[in-house]
């Protein structure tokens, strides 16, 4: 098993926020996305992933309808609103350039005299 | 129509969580088992996958109960939103059928103000004097005033100084129910000394009182118990708020300055919030130690009145609060019990005129701490609650008013309506809108009353009840609040009239026939309201008469005297009391200096003044059976010139002169019904009548004119004599002038003013002030009746011009058949006219029924006349019938004028 990374506080959301761009999804179905695309590497207990759609809910940036699976069962799809797409899109440059700065420092070169 | 759907949404609300903790486990269940079904997927066994498929999710219960409270949240707020969405939407709605019909909506505008500026306004007064506590004082709930009753009535409740101090001090030390009691006493006392000396209100109280109101100073400090101690106290002073803004500029060196009140110089410690006016409702200018006031006041009086020392020197009333916990009742029992030691007291020391305890049932009253709400209400309130209830009728008939013109309107709009209802708004929607267009006029009439009520507020405050203290305004958040309300429940009134047509209409039969179809039960409706707003027009109005005609009798009334252009000279003696030879001395300087004045025409010394003073004793005469003369006499020591300074004919004989003095024969010149009443039948010239059995014959010399001292129904039995035979410890002047006598006050007292010794103070009166405040109540009455019914009939004839000329337009057809079929123009007319009128006669009936019903409980409010006055009602009747007469004119001559080409086509 790869090592396990676990979640800087407040990424959870953007995750899911990016997950959802591609289109309608149930929790599961983000669940195993997100699990898929990270390898496995991210460790995210089920139940907090669905305190984060609630709580994105809340705030707008997602809206939620109950639907049909292929298999025709009944689940929750949620869908990212207006103001969703819009905070990703915030959040994404935000963290990029977060994440250059750090990197920057992190590799940079030691300094010549 | 509502019902059902009221109740659906309150199940909705209590099934609505159950409904959310469903989905919630929907949702976790179908994770868990989309998970299992991906781990069985990858060959893991069902009850490995489902362990797993667990663990990976974490704690299921708390997961549960976050996401519980997160929907809850969410859905709460969407559905505010949704709400204020449909709102927003009904308003603009609202507003744009508003400003589509601007004559409509100016109707109902200006009908609701006049409805709830009428209603503010009386709320406003009522408030004032009924209902508000007075400002400032900390919980005002538990304070209350003292009453004390005894066999003979109540003591001096009308005169509002009704205890001793040696009455206070005992029940402050015999009760045992209360945290605070203190005294307090008001009187106007003349501040400052020579060209600038005014009267102003002084309110005496004891040291305990600011403990007991709860009020702290905005500066300085108030006065403590060691500065209220016999004899006279400590001259310090608490200036009101208002006096220290208006006289001090607000300036913060005021304290330690000195100010002379009465006769003695105090020094200012402090100032009053604003707004506090001691517990009366006319403002005060300064607080005075009880002790201190009192030495001051009492020493005018001369040294033979013990103030502190005597039960009979009644004059303070007496203010508790009960302890915490303490029922009024219990305090009432209490108090009496301190009231009965105190008379027991009272025997041991002064029993003169003390019946035995079981005939005197000494009873103590805890009263409201507002006076004019007292044990007995005063009449201003009195008349001002039949006034509350008369604009509530107002605004009834406003209310039935704008209710018809959105029926009337509705109709209009039924067709509007139908093909909104066709194309798929929910009935629920619709209503909503509806109720939002009356609300939102409401609201705009609110508006409009309060400005209504601002003004009239202002009118009443200096016309009406001058005396009161309006600083804290007749406009405060309560009138606001009220005025709110009322416009609320006004929308909501008045936007179900119509709905309840709506609930009924037939999509399908309104869109056939555009809104003509239902006309005639809906004017049923209209109808009805149309007579209830005649009967209520008939009842103002024949309040507004019966106060009108008491107010002119009043006015009317023969007093016997001319007050008019007379003034009143009174003198308050500060510092060093005079003795009575000066006295004597300085009366006669002053009548001879008022003579010499320009635009006096007479001037006379006297003692009281008809309206407000009075000195009345049964009276002895020689050679009659003294029980047969049990009434009492009124007395007034007069100078020369009386009678013709006051404008009281001389009947025969002669009056009072100035060869009438100390030592000369003792005279008396009697009223017309004086005589009648001693000698009837006889000629009382010459006959002895005395004062009490010592005293000495007085001849009657003359008759004069009968006079009033009051509005009561007989005029006194007056008796005049010479003032030099009765010395009087009192200087007071009358003088006629030829010119408005309020005018005339700013050439006479400066004058006589220069005449006075020390810093004894001349004040100079209109007599007609006396008088007018006597008759009050009774222009209270008659001016707002007047402008209520005046308002009610305005907004009746709206009404039912409304409602005829819709009448005739629904009608036009019909009346258009008429005049093809040969109908003249003159019986069009008599068909409408004969509509309104039938309509307003029932309403007339039913009204003079009602208000004859009511007539007796109104008649003690009136003067000479009964509730039931024949004139007034015919006159009402008559004004009725004219108007409806009138508002039905219009639309019957619109009627007359059809065209039958044009009436018929139109079908």
């Amino acid at each position: 098993m790869p090592d396990q990374l676990s979640l800087v506080k407040g990424t959870l959301d953007v995750l899911v926020l990016k997950t959802l761009s591609w289109g309608a999804m149930h929790g599961f179905e983000i669940t195993a996305w997100l699990e898929d695309r990270s390898g496995g590497t991210l460790d995210v207990e089920d139940s907090a992933l669905y305190q984060a759609l609630h709580r994105l809910e809340e705030r707008g940036l997602l809206s939620a309808e109950w639907g049909m699976t292929e298999n025709n069962r009944r689940a929750r799809y949620y869908t990212l609103t207006r103001a969703g797409r819009a905070h990703l899109r915030t959040e994404t440059t935000r963290w990029l350039r977060y994440t250059a700065t750090v990197s920057d420092i992190l590799t940079a070169a030691t300094r010549t005299a | 129509m509502l019902p059902p759907r009221a109740r659906r949404f309150f199940r909705l609300a209590v099934r609505r969580r159950a409904l959310i903790a469903r989905e919630v486990d929907d949702e976790i269940a179908f994770h868990l088992e989309a998970r299992v079904a991906q781990l069985v997927a990858r060959a893991m066994s069902p009850e490995d996958a489902r362990a797993e498929a667990l663990r990976r999710f974490g704690d299921v219960d708390a997961a549960r109960h976050t996401l519980n409270r997160s929907v809850t949240r969410h859905e709460a707020r969407m559905h505010v939103k949704e709400l204020l969405a449909s709102s927003w939407q009904d308003i603009r709605y609202a507003a744009r059928g508003i400003r589509r019909s601007p004559g409509f909506a100016a109707a109902v505008i200006v009908t609701l103000a006049l409805g709830i500026g009428a209603n503010a306004t009386m709320f406003g007064v009522v408030d004032r004097l009924l209902l508000r506590p007075p400002a400032g004082v900390r919980a005002p709930d538990g304070v209350n005033r003292v009453y004390l009753t005894t066999a003979n009535g109540f003591q001096g409740l009308q005169l509002g100084s009704n205890q001793s101090y040696r009455r206070y001090m005992d029940l402050a030390q015999h009760v045992h129910t209360t945290s605070d009691i203190a005294a307090h006493y008001e009187r106007e006392r003349v501040f400052g000394t020579g060209e600038g000396a005014r009267q102003e209100r002084t309110s005496m109280v004891s040291a305990s009182f600011w403990h007991l109101t709860g009020v702290r100073p905005v500066l300085g400090r108030f006065f403590n118990e060691s500065e209220d101690q016999l004899p006279s106290g400590t001259p310090v002073t608490v200036l009101g708020y208002g006096y220290w803004q208006s006289q001090f500029g607000g300036r913060g060196d005021v304290i330690g300055r000195a100010l002379r009140i009465g006769g003695t110089d105090y020094t200012i410690i402090g100032v009053t919030p604003a707004g506090f006016s001691g517990l009366s409702l006319q403002s005060v200018a300064a607080f005075v130690p009880l002790t201190a006031g009192a030495a001051d006041m009492f020493a005018e009086f001369g040294p033979r009145v013990k103030w502190s020392e005597q039960y009979r020197v009644g004059w303070l009333q007496t203010i508790v609060r009960r302890k915490p916990g303490v029922s009024v009742e219990a305090a009432t029992a209490d108090m009496t019990n301190a009231f009965r030691q105190s008379l027991e007291i009272q025997r041991q020391v002064e029993p003169a005129g003390l019946l035995a305890m079981n005939q005197m049932n000494p009873q103590a009253t805890l009263g409201s701490v507002l006076e004019s709400r007292g044990p007995r209400r005063s009449q201003s309130a009195t008349v001002s609650l039949w006034l509350m209830a008369v604009s509530g009728l107002v605004l009834l008939m406003a209310c039935a008013n704008v209710a018809n013109l959105l029926i009337a309107r509705a109709l209009r709009r039924q067709r509007e309506i139908a093909i909104r209802q066709a194309i798929g708004v929910s009935r629920g929607r619709l209503l909503a809108q509806l109720l939002t267009e009356s609300t939102l006029l409401a609201l705009l009439g609110g508006v409009a009353g309060v400005l209504v009520a601002h003004w009239g507020g202002a009118l009443l405050r200096s016309v009406l009840l001058p005396n009161l203290d309006w600083s804290s305004g007749v406009f405060d958040h309560r009138v606001l609040l009220f005025a709110g309300i009322v416009a609320l429940g006004a929308g909501l009134v008045t936007g179900l009239a119509p709905i309840r047509q709506l609930a009924s209409t037939d999509v399908a039969s309104a869109l056939r026939t555009g809104g003509r179809g239902a006309s005639l039960r809906r004017s049923r409706l209209r109808k009805t309201l149309l007579v209830v707003q005649g009967a209520v027009s008939v009842i103002l109005l024949v309040g507004a008469g019966l106060f009108v005609r008491s107010f002119r009798n009043v006015r009317s009334l023969d007093l016997g005297f001319q007050p008019a252009n007379v003034l009143t000279i009174g003198v308050t003696a500060r510092g060093t009391p005079l003795d009575s030879v000066q006295k004597e001395q300085l009366a006669v300087t002053m009548r001879e200096r008022a003579l010499t004045l320009p635009g006096v025409e007479h001037a006379s010394r006297g003692l009281t003044i008809p309206f407000s003073s009075e000195w009345t004793q049964p009276i002895v005469v020689p050679g009659l059976d003294t029980s047969r003369l049990r009434d009492l006499f009124y007395i007034a020591p007069v100078s020369a010139d009386y009678l013709a300074t006051m404008g009281t004919r001389l009947l025969s004989g002669r009056t009072i002169t100035d060869a009438d003095r100390a030592g000369s024969e003792p005279v008396v010149v009697l009223s017309q019904s004086a005589a009648h009443r001693i000698w009837p039948g006889a000629n009382p010239i010459g006959r002895c009548i005395k004062l009490g059995q010592e005293t000495p014959c007085m001849t009657v010399v003359g008759t004069a004119q009968d006079i009033r001292s009051s509005f009561d129904d007989e005029p006194s039995l007056q008796m005049y004599v010479p003032i030099t035979q009765q010395p009087q410890p009192e200087i007071r002047l009358f003088i006629r002038t030829r010119g408005d006598a309020a005018k005339s006050t700013e050439l006479v007292r400066p004058s006589l003013q220069e005449l006075m010794p020390g810093a004894a103070y001349v004040s100079a009166d209109p007599l007609e002030d006396f008088v007018a405040s006597e008759f009050r109540s009774w222009r209270l009455g008659a001016t707002m009746f007047t402008i209520f019914g005046l308002l009610a009939l305005l907004v009746a004839a709206v009404g039912l011009y409304s409602v005829v000329a819709y009448d005739v337009s629904q009608r036009t057809q019909e009346l258009g058949v008429r005049v093809a079929l040969g109908a003249s123009a003159g019986k069009v007319i008599r068909l409408v006219l004969a509509e309104g009128v039938r309509v307003v006669a029932l309403g007339l009936a039913l009204g003079a029924v009602v208000a004859l019903a009511l007539a007796n409980r109104v008649t003690p409010l009136l003067y000479h006349i009964t509730g039931k006055d024949p004139i007034t009602y015919a006159f009402v009747v008559f004004v009725l019938l004219a108007v409806a007469l009138m508002a039905s004119l219009v639309p019957a001559l619109r009627a007359s004028r059809v065209d039958p080409n044009i009436a018929l086509r139109a079908e």
